[in-house]
């Protein structure tokens, strides 16, 4: 507390050690304005972190929180005693790694062409189109991609006509390829509705902007280099800051899908872990833990970026 | 306006009557509704369906059905949780779950041979099997089973389950042979294959898959122990001959090498593609559809929809014929191995509705259960309406194709069948015994009217060719059924972690087994053998405890 | 000196004539990869489901049938479904945009004392989860909102992510209109109401669109809190279940007699293509609404002044 106090009251133009309830008193608005929304998280997502207690439990839903038996450290011993957990560990990173480079990179490189489109209606049209599979279900995407990339799908076909190929590629059944796939997949089926949020900042971009490097000589390449660019960068740090807190996140859906017995080594994320030890199996204990590891390391590579970002005097999240 | 229209919403959706009303034991026909929960997934009925709107007037209840959207045992474990139990429980095939939690009435309590004779004449014959004993060593019935109590001799017009097919043009094309090993098998497909190396269109015919996608890997690790000549027990091998059973694990054994070792030979000859380890179940069926796969093991539901995508194009040379292979007696130090794929008919143990423990009226449920035992309402849930549904013709029970179609019709079905219900409570099933009707089949899909009127012209001929009457005719008659029942049915979840390493180092040795360099098979096999036994011993040691266990019940009753 | 302004004069006018041809080729190769899975999904859901189970169709239906739509839509109970699905949908967007902006707004300004305290406590709700028992608890067993329509309501009337995306977009406004307003005499609440929720109009149809098109794709809340409610189900959960039914049907036992007497099937392959688009249209036709303010964009130069 006392730091924040510090803070802002330093921000708030030296008010005096007194001052704390004075300024939140004079502050009484925006405290209206923040007030229902704090009850709100306290009671929908803070109220229910009792359930965190069974990480250290061997729990039983019949027997609830108090009737369970208390393990100690027994689940994350068994949790990092597994070889395929410490892997899955690997797998999570390395490919929520590939996808977050991947889609950030496709979405500001698509946003920043449509913002070069001049006719509205195109405009619209490819905005439209693009972010469509992003309601396909992931069972239907997976399973195209799984016929385009098959031995003798029309990839394959289409390299090989083309003489770029002499053998099929074995694109599914290949572990190396397998998280690069994942990236790929991902990109097409989200490019579309991950630009929305950049189009959208970039309408904030002030025209004059524009107008002003078109006076000073400037290019299409320059005006992106030095007005949308900017424009849109605090919006690109904030989700940067926000995505990398998302690391231990690689989703399971996906690669539950693509996976097959060629590749599971590299395909097991820990949610696909927890989902094939914890939930089915009524180990709520190891799920639990399982997933309190991912907020822990969650929450320490979030303030890491948080931190990074203040020294390189960028927009913070906190 | 959207605002007003909104909040207008939001009051007429809260003060919609919504609170189920369980009504007090002692009225009997006061109206009630009942909550259910089915461990599946299925459609809500429709408002005006007739077999729910008869149950309604004769014992004035009405259900609110819930249906499995989500994972089975996730959904479990939240209304474990929260104790938030239906007054019908069925807990699909984790119904351990339930009553290991004590979520579930003792059924006893209700059903006996002077309260409800007809539900226990229907339970008897397998009471070994059905009555357990708690912690207390009191008997206890938890769930009626919903399916595999069946009356008269046992039905089998096809292979239902596993056996390995093959399409019945390679039959034809090799003037109909028998095939009964491994090595007859794969000679055939060989021999065909280099004949026809594609079909009609040219597109180049693949011998045998192997689907191996997420659960249905059985394709995969299963075969050898039916090669073995035992019927499905999931992943293990059990000796029937002494009563000591002995169970073990198949997968680990010298005797399953030269499965692996065929297939890895077949691999090399270009009979198998390796695209078949990375196919989905899409792809499979799609693969299946086109006709241009000759063979595959497999259990026959699995790919019924390839099956009907077949018939629907009139490539009934490229359907499928379930065979009964085991080992040439060169694998088995020069054993002749006896075939059993079809087993003898079991009950669905611990699988159908239980009582929930929360249920305010549970002997009104059994009691209706009890009438609905009866000939009368069996009739009506299997065949439906006389006259509507079915007609009578000599004696027979029969269905016009018009008839017969609706009954597959899920719209239809809706309206005028109350499968919500009747699938998962208890029911008959086999020959009807006793009246007018007797000899007939209870359900009509064995009807044999039905079963062999509408077959075509092709399998007419086919089974014609070989002499046979039905399909089930190519697989030796069903085997006894051993005391312990099926060694799949039994709950493995104390040993769960095992088993799914067990599994998990399967999936990913076999397929390499099969692609490994034939010189290096040997080598690479032992690594398997090495890494599978520490879970394999575990899984086998349990199971043996549990067969034993199993078989006791029976064999201590008799 | 002179050579290099000619290089960047002409690169200049490459740059203007060369690149919008170069960039709506590119922009049309986008569009066709990302359309081909749409195309495909369409041209499933119309073919007739036997049929498709051979797989290999293309953006073109191969035996034209409406058997899925008409096995789906003949059930009454879809049109009850997708009422409530629609209404939870209108009544969750407008709460979450009314509150999600007013606490971005507060935390937005910098001067605000408890600004840092709320900032991590919200952020910090993206990365935590109590788990699905514990929540299913509270709703259900706490709150009691099981069985009924408030359970879509209530719990999902705040986002954080969204929260952050409308305050980024506040910040990024000019300071000078709090400032100016704040001479004026007009308190925190009036300068939000009247100045900057006006000028949040992209960033809150973006965040409206992400709200809306995550309530009206939710089925877990039904799943878990009204199962057994048929009359309180959501659009997506309906055609889930109608998903999973055909899928069992076709895994359950059959005999020969069944495949004989099939003539018309609906499969899982074609009814979930259908389901999809029946999904998937009603969030077509609403999109342009929205899309016009973020894509469009707005004269914020003139607002400067």
């Amino acid at each position: 507390m006392s730091n924040i106090r510090k803070r802002s009251d330093a921000s708030a133009g030296g008010t005096r050690k007194r001052g704390f309830f004075a300024t939140l008193g004079k502050q009484w608005q925006l405290v209206l304005m923040s007030l229902p929304m704090l009850i709100y998280v306290l009671i929908f997502n803070y109220s229910p972190m009792w359930g965190w207690v069974t990480a250290f439990q061997d729990y039983k839903p019949k027997l609830g929180i108090s009737g369970s038996k208390f393990v100690g450290l027994d689940n994350f011993k068994w949790l990092f005693g597994r070889a395929d957990f410490i892997n899955s560990i690997r797998n999570t990173l390395a490919m929520s790694v590939i996808n977050l480079v991947f889609s950030t990179v496709a979405a500001i490189v698509l946003a920043v062409l449509l913002n070069e489109v001049l006719n509205i209606a195109f405009k619209r049209t490819v905005q439209t189109v693009t972010y469509l599979p992003h309601f396909l279900s992931m069972v239907i995407v997976v399973g195209m991609a799984q016929n385009i990339f098959a031995s003798n799908g029309p990839l394959n076909e289409l390299l090989m006509s083309s003489g770029l190929l002499k053998q099929p590629i074995f694109f599914l059944g290949e572990p190396k390829l397998f998280w690069w796939l994942v990236g790929f997949i991902n990109v097409w089926k989200e490019v579309g509705w991950g630009t929305i949020i950049y189009i959208s900042a970039m309408t904030a971009i002030d025209p004059c902007l524009y107008e002003a490097a078109s006076i000073d000589g400037a290019g299409r390449f320059a005006k992106i280099r030095y007005v949308t660019l900017p424009g849109i960068k605090s919006t690109f740090v904030i989700l940067l800051i926000m995505n990398i807190g998302h690391l231990m996140e690689a989703g399971f859906e996906l690669q539950y899908l693509l996976q097959s017995s060629l590749t599971m080594d590299v395909a097991q994320t820990i949610d696909i872990f927890v989902l094939k030890y914890g939930i089915s199996k009524q180990q709520y204990g190891v799920a639990t833990a399982a997933g309190m590891f991912k907020s822990v390391v969650a929450i320490i590579l979030l303030f890491a970026a948080n931190t990074i970002a203040k020294k390189l005097d960028e927009n913070t999240l906190i | 306006m959207k605002k007003i229209l909104a909040a207008a919403l939001v009051l007429s959706m809260v003060t919609a009557p919504m609170v189920s009303v369980h009504a007090e034991e002692a009225e009997a026909l006061e109206p009630i509704t009942l909550t259910v929960f089915r461990g599946d997934p299925g459609d809500q009925p429709a408002e005006d369906n007739k077999i729910y709107k008869k149950i309604e007037e004769e014992f004035g209840v009405t259900f609110e059905f819930e249906f499995l959207a989500g994972d089975l045992d996730e959904t479990l474990g939240v209304k474990i949780a929260g104790e938030d139990y239906p007054d019908l429980f069925d807990g699909g095939n984790s119904a351990d779950l339930l009553i290991q939690n004590g979520a579930l009435i003792n059924l006893l309590d209700y059903v006996s041979p002077e309260k409800t004779p007809r539900l226990w004449a229907h339970i008897e014959p397998q009471k070994a099997r059905l009555i357990e004993k708690d912690e207390d060593g009191n008997d206890v019935l938890y769930i009626i089973p919903n399916y595999g109590l069946a009356d008269g001799e046992q039905i089998v017009n096809q292979v239902n389950g596993p056996a390995f097919f093959i399409q019945k043009q390679v039959l034809e094309w090799g003037g109909y042979p028998q095939i009964h090993t491994l090595n007859e098998y794969f000679d055939l497909l060989d021999r065909f294959i280099e004949a026809n190396p594609t079909d009609e269109n040219g597109t180049p015919y693949t011998g045998f898959d192997i689907l191996c996608e997420d659960w249905r890997h059985f394709c995969l690790i299963n075969p050898v122990q039916h090669l073995m000549g035992r019927p499905n027990d999931g992943e293990v091998l059990v000796d029937v001959s002494t009563n000591d059973f002995k169970t073990e694990t198949f997968i680990d054994k010298p005797y399953a090498k030269p499965y692996y070792k065929k297939l890895n030979e077949q691999f090399h000859k270009g009979l198998i593609s390796k695209d078949t380890f990375v196919m989905n179940y899409d792809q499979y069926i799609a693969q299946l559809s086109s006709g241009t796969v000759l063979g595959m093991f497999d259990q026959t539901w699995d790919f019924n929809n390839a099956t009907f995508a077949l018939q629907d194009a009139n490539m009934y040379k490229n359907t499928y014929v379930a065979l009964g292979l085991v080992y040439d007696p060169e694998y088995v130090d020069g054993k002749e191995i006896e075939e059993h794929y079809v087993n003898g008919s079991l009950p669905n143990v611990r699988r159908g509705f239980g009582i929930s423990v929360n249920c305010e009226c549970p002997e009104r449920i059994v009691n209706m259960w009890e009438e609905m035992m009866s000939d009368e309402w069996q009739m009506l849930f299997n065949w439906g309406v006389e006259g509507e549904d079915y007609y009578i013709e000599d004696g027979r029970l029969m269905m016009s194709e018009e008839q017969y179609a609706n009954t597959l019709d899920n719209t239809w079905k809706l309206s005028n069948k109350a499968e919500a219900f009747t699938q998962s409570s208890p029911k008959k099933q086999g020959y009807i015994m006793d009246g007018d009707l007797a000899g007939n089949c209870w359900e009509p899909a064995n009807q044999p009217e039905i079963v062999f009127g509408q077959m075509n012209e092709y399998d007419k001929a086919f089974l014609e060719a070989y002499g046979y009457q039905k399909f089930a005719d190519f697989v030796n008659p069903p085997i006894e059924l051993a005391p312990y029942g099926e060694a799949w049915q039994i709950d493995y979840s104390p040993v769960d972690v095992e088993h799914q390493d067990f599994l998990d180092i399967q999936d990913k040795y076999l397929p390499e087994l099969i692609m490994c360099e034939p010189d290096e098979f040997d080598a690479k096999w032992d690594e398997f053998v090495e890494e599978i036994t520490p879970s394999a011993t575990v899984f086998g040691e349990f199971m043996q405890e549990q067969v034993l266990a199993e078989a006791a019940k029976v064999l201590n009753n008799e | 000196m002179a050579k290099k302004t000619d290089d960047y004069v002409s690169n200049k006018i490459h740059q203007d004539k060369v690149f919008p041809i170069v960039n709506t080729i590119i922009l049309i190769l986008i569009m066709i990869i990302t359309l081909y899975p749409v195309l495909n999904t369409v041209a499933y859901s119309f073919n007739e489901g036997t049929d498709a189970l051979r797989g290999g169709i293309g953006i073109w239906p191969r035996k034209f049938s409406l058997e899925s739509y008409r096995s789906i839509l003949s059930d009454k109970a879809v049109f009850t479904a997708a009422w409530i699905s629609a209404s939870k949908t209108v009544i969750i967007t407008f709460l979450n945009l009314f509150w999600t902006s007013m606490l971005a707004y507060a935390l937005s300004r910098p001067e605000y004392v408890l600004r840092k305290f709320i900032t991590v406590l919200m952020v910090l709700t993206m990365y935590v989860n109590a788990g699905l028992i514990p929540n299913y608890l509270l709703i259900s067993k706490t709150l009691r909102l099981s069985n009924s329509y408030w359970v879509y309501i209530i719990p999902t009337m705040f986002s954080c992510f969204n929260m952050i995306v409308i305050r980024t977009y506040i910040a990024g406004l000019p300071n000078a209109l709090v400032e100016s307003a704040r001479i004026d005499g007009a308190g925190d609440i009036r300068v939000f109401w009247q100045i900057i929720f006006p000028l949040c109009k992209p960033v809150l149809a973006t965040v409206a669109l992400f709200v809306a098109v995550g309530s009206w794709n939710s089925w877990f809340d039904t799943y878990l809190y009204n199962g057994g409610k048929k009359e309180l189900y959501s659009l997506q959960y309906l055609l889930k279940m109608k998903l999973a039914t055909t899928q069992a049907s076709a895994n359950a036992a059959k005999t020969t007699a069944d495949a004989l007497a099939s003539t018309t099937q609906t499969t899982p392959i074609t009814i979930r293509c259908a389901i999809t688009v029946i999904a998937t249209v009603p969030i077509l036709v609403v999109y342009p609404f929205l899309q016009q303010y973020f894509v469009t964009g707005m004269a914020l130069g003139s607002v400067k002044e």
